[in-house]
């Protein structure tokens, strides 16, 4: 009897304890009553005791003032309870953007506080992944705050979870809420190895030339500028003409193509493996030279510009070796 | 990755300069009425304290260091307990405190050093509270009760305007108050002091003298300072029958009157008529002597009865005290026991030939005891006595002199000469002190007496009717029994004689328009006062249990007392929270609209969509089809569409006003 009470209490303990996941469908999360807990900070607790002091005074002295006092500093603690506990309650958070960064760097969430309500969320901290960040949610509006988060490994990185907290108005109560988990993650790039010369593919050209550059390509025409294209690709001349967006293309002669090849690199493990493939996609991306990339079980045609490079960076940081 | 619950800004970070600003001037807020009556060191100390705080704030002024701290903190102690000799009791404690506050101000490394310099500022406040428990100290405090909560805000948010600060702290303390008023009038009060730990002073108040010598009772006429009030069950008695008495004095050595060796006698009273209830509130006073009415019978068990019906609380008690009393305006006293007898006739030895002989010539041309009485106020108010404010001084005999030289005296001078006369014609007299007469407070229904209508009287025992009261200055100056002691000052201070004829005394005692004015604000005000006293000085166990019982809790304890705050206190947590909740506008709006739909016949369908009642609704109503179709379109774009807004809502709420299916 005893034993299942304890495993219940355990079992309810631990529910709680874990944290709050927002489903598929809904991508918001709110602080409801349920995963909001309130307590006394260590001030509050000093203010306890210094009621208990002027009660003690009061009766001592038979002091009607003193009494009021005492009554009326205890109802304001009570009433910094649910001032405390609305300055956190109902406030709806939601995932914002989380860019993508190389493994190592901090990756960084924002995440959307929205406030449903009248009253502005005063002083509200949220802390995650050893950082906390204070904040303020205007009446009816939102505010965004970001967390920075470190990164170790390739791959998606979930958002880490987040406990909400506040001590407005008086820091007499402290409200926080369980750690929620909101479903937002950041694509972690492979760590960049260290830079070392582009591999030499047939028909490439080494030395000097390859640093020259885009010259060397021959103009192929134009086509309809998309996002991430280089700047120095836009054709300038007719944005400035007022014929829309466009991007030159360029045909690489054959020499200037690079192909990133996973079977031809030194041995240095899948991972060693990845973060040279990695600073060569940013090298060949910043020398202008178009590249491809065979890894085992797929190949990337070669291009060049920032989504092309993106393209790359994703399979490699998402690469699993095959079985 | 493992999340540990991280030390918050609040706890690590200094506190902002604008937050220690707030506490800077709060700090100055509380010390205020407390300034006068600590000794000057202490509150020198404390500006400079607060002084420094603040000078750090702004031109980076260094703080003392943990040595130095501690080094002050040490002297504050030694000071005052060499200034004190103690540091126990209500001075040295509140010194200790506020000293500590300002050592306390010039530490605020944290924000919970921030937060405990903020207690101890409202701990001051309590401690200005054993020194005085006014209104308006109470409503003085109030505002410092607010300005420390500002302070708390302010720590927790520096950012905030001071405007916001200030009105969310008055919001908070507004919030609070209902709470308060409940907790205060409901938590339950203890029958006495635990330690009965009695720390005021004597306050100076002069009262009653001890004995009544030439001169010590006119000396109260110009203090208005209350003596006591009292309440009347029924209606107030008329002037001339509100004596109050306080001593009776028996023995004199010829200049001034004492009560002399204590002795026991029955306080009896036969046949007693016209019986007036009333409670009197005696102000503080350094003599256990409590003032009753002419005369009372029996007596609260808190207070002691003696000879002469002289009513005494048991222990002196510097504060206000509460009685309720039955007195008897129509009475006839007991037998007169030998003791009482021979000290009722006992002459002093420097008695004058003169005096001897006056009263000789009453004796003997009188049958009774009655008819010598008689014939002594006549002999004061035929020779050509004057009732005088402000009496002549007297040499070694002083009842000779007044007799047959000044004839110019007050009430002390008539009562002396009186009794002094009776005595010597061998009726047993004695004197009476106390109070005559009294202001009426219309606003509270309560009479105030004050030290200036002290005044002095005599009793004679006759055979008959056993002690009676003589008034001998009735028989000289009538008015100031019937019109108080206000009205001989009005006199007074107009030049006219104290025994005028009836009508011109109360032309003269009509006060001017802006006087009584004046005299009923004063009056108002006294009554705000008291009224204060009574719920916050006065709220005891008695007072609670009579307002419960009032209220209708008649039979309650400690716990159920507790139980019932509590459920109060959850109850109004409950009313905040809901008055709170953010009201959905329209869907309010849309039911309205259904209900008057519904009352004109067509009700709403379970999971019938808007779109197809109003379809239904207007093949009904076909005269009210537009509005209808409006109030249904704007609920469509209001609930479901993007664009709609602030402008959108008012007309949705117009058109549902506006709908009047029924009519």
């Amino acid at each position: 009897m005893l034993r299942e009470a304890s495993l219940s209490l355990f079992r309810f303990v631990a529910r709680r304890r874990a944290p709050v996941t927002a489903s598929d469908t809904h991508v918001h999360l709110v602080l409801e009553r349920r995963s909001l807990y309130i307590l006394p900070t260590r001030e509050g607790l000093y203010y306890g005791a210094m009621l208990g002091v002027m009660l003690v005074a009061a009766v001592n002295y038979s002091n009607g003032l003193a009494y009021a006092l005492a009554f009326l500093l205890a109802a304001i603690a009570v009433v910094a309870i649910l001032h405390t506990h609305r300055n956190v309650s109902r406030l709806r958070l939601s995932a914002g953007p989380a860019p993508s960064v190389f493994a190592g760097a901090f990756a960084t969430f924002t995440v959307i506080a929205h406030n449903d309500g009248d009253l502005v969320r005063r002083a509200v901290e949220v802390s995650a992944a050893g950082q906390t960040r204070r904040f303020d949610v205007p009446a009816r509006g939102t505010t965004a705050i970001d967390l920075a988060t470190p990164t170790t490994r390739r791959g998606y990185l979930a958002a880490p979870p987040m406990t909400f907290r506040t001590r407005f108005p008086l820091g007499l109560w402290r409200a926080w809420s369980r750690s929620l988990v909101l479903p937002m993650r950041c694509l972690v790039y492979p760590r960049p190895a260290s830079p070392q010369p582009l591999p030499e593919t047939p028909g490439m050209l080494t030395g000097p030339e390859a640093s020259r550059s885009t010259e060397s390509e021959d103009f192929a025409g134009l086509r309809e500028y998309r996002q991430g294209d280089p700047a120095q690709r836009v054709a300038w001349k007719k944005v400035a003409a007022g014929h829309g967006w466009h991007t030159k293309e360029f045909v690489a002669p054959a020499g200037q193509i690079v192909w990133l090849e996973w079977n031809r690199l030194p041995l240095v493990g899948d991972e060693g493996r990845l973060s040279l493939l990695c600073r060569w996609v940013l090298m060949a991306e910043q020398q202008g030279i178009a590249y491809g990339m065979s890894l085992p079980g797929f190949t990337v045609a070669p291009d060049i510009g920032e989504s092309h490079r993106d393209r790359c960076l994703e399979r490699l940081a998402l690469y699993e070796p095959p079985p | 990755m493992k999340i540990r619950p991280l030390t918050s800004f609040a706890e690590s970070s200094v506190p902002a300069p604008t937050a220690a600003d707030w506490l800077v001037g709060a700090a100055l807020l509380v010390v205020a009425p407390l300034i006068r009556e600590l000794p000057f060191w202490v509150s020198g100390g404390y500006i400079a304290a607060v002084a420094w705080r603040f000078l750090h704030t702004h031109w980076h002024w260094p703080q003392p260091g943990r040595w130095l701290r501690w080094v002050l903190a040490v002297t504050a102690v030694i000071a005052v307990q060499r200034y004190f000799g103690t540091l126990l009791g209500r001075e040295p404690g509140v010194s200790l405190l506020v000293l500590l506050t300002g050592l306390k101000l010039l530490e605020l490394r944290s924000l919970r050093d921030a937060a405990l310099a903020a207690m101890l500022l409202l701990l001051i406040i309590l401690g200005t509270f054993l020194y005085d428990n006014s209104l308006l100290l109470g409503l003085y405090t109030l505002a410092g009760v607010v300005a420390v909560t500002a302070a708390f805000v302010r720590l927790q948010q520096p950012a905030l305007a001071p405007v916001a600060v200030a009105r969310l702290a008055a919001v908070l303390v507004a919030q609070a108050l209902p709470l308060m008023l409940v907790a205060y009038l409901l938590f339950p009060r203890l029958p006495d002091a635990v330690w009965a730990l009695q720390t005021s002073e004597a306050t100076g108040i002069m009262g009653m003298p001890d004995e009544m010598r030439p001169g010590n009772i006119s000396a109260l006429n110009t203090s208005d300072e209350p003596a006591f009030r009292a309440y009347f069950e029924k209606s107030v008695p008329p002037n001339s029958e509100l004596y109050w008495r306080v001593r009776v004095f028996w023995d004199s050595d010829g200049r001034a009157w004492q009560e002399g060796p204590t002795f026991t006698s029955p306080s009896v009273l036969r046949a007693p008529q016209n019986s007036v209830s009333y409670r009197v509130v005696v102000e503080p006073n350094d003599k256990p002597w409590l003032p009753v009415l002419d005369l009372p019978l029996g007596a609260p068990s808190t207070v002691q009865v003696r000879a002469g019906f002289i009513y005494e609380a048991p222990r002196l008690r510097r504060e206000r005290q509460t009685y309720d009393f039955v007195s008897y305006t129509r009475y006839r006293t007991g037998a007169l026991d030998g003791i009482e007898r021979r000290r009722a006739l006992a002459l002093p030895v420097s008695i004058s030939e003169r005096v001897r002989r006056l009263a000789g010539t009453w004796r003997a041309g009188s049958r009774n005891d009655a008819d010598i009485v008689r014939s002594a106020l006549a002999h004061f108010n035929t020779e050509s006595f004057v009732y005088t404010l402000t009496p002549p001084r007297l040499g070694r005999d002083p009842v000779d002199e007044f007799l047959f030289e000044t004839r110019r005296g007050y009430c002390e001078h008539y009562a002396a000469a009186f009794v002094t006369l009776m005595r010597a014609t061998g009726v047993p007299a004695r004197v009476v002190v106390g109070y005559q007469g009294g202001i009426y407070n219309p606003a509270g229904n309560y009479l105030i007496v004050r030290q200036s209508d002290a005044h002095a009287w005599a009793e004679v025992w006759l055979n008959e009717v056993g002690w009676a009261r003589v008034d001998p200055t009735a028989a000289v100056a009538p008015s100031r029994i019937e019109y108080g002691i206000d009205g001989m000052r009005r006199l007074n201070s107009q030049g006219l004689p104290l025994n005028a004829a009836a009508d011109a005394v109360l032309r003269a005692i009509q006060l001017p328009w802006l006087d009584r004015t004046w005299l009923r604000t004063r009056l108002a005000w006294d009554y705000v006062n008291f009224s204060w006293y009574l719920w916050v000085g006065d709220y005891t166990l008695e007072r609670q249990a009579q307002f419960l019982a009032r209220i209708g809790l008649t039979d309650w304890s400690v716990p159920a007392m507790v139980a019932i705050l509590v459920q109060l206190v959850l109850l109004y947590a409950l009313l905040q929270l809901r008055r709170r909740r953010p009201r959905d506008a329209v869907l309010h709006l849309y039911e309205k609209y259904c209900r008057k739909l519904a009352r004109a016949g067509i009700a709403r369908a379970d999971a019938e969509g808007p779109v197809a009642l109003s379809v239904r609704a207007r093949t009904e109503r076909q005269d009210w089809a537009a509005v209808i179709d409006e109030i249904t379109s704007l609920y469509v774009a209001l609930r479901y569409g993007r664009a709609a807004g602030a402008a959108e809502l008012r007309s949705f709420a117009r058109a549902v006003r506006a709908f009047r299916p029924r009519a």
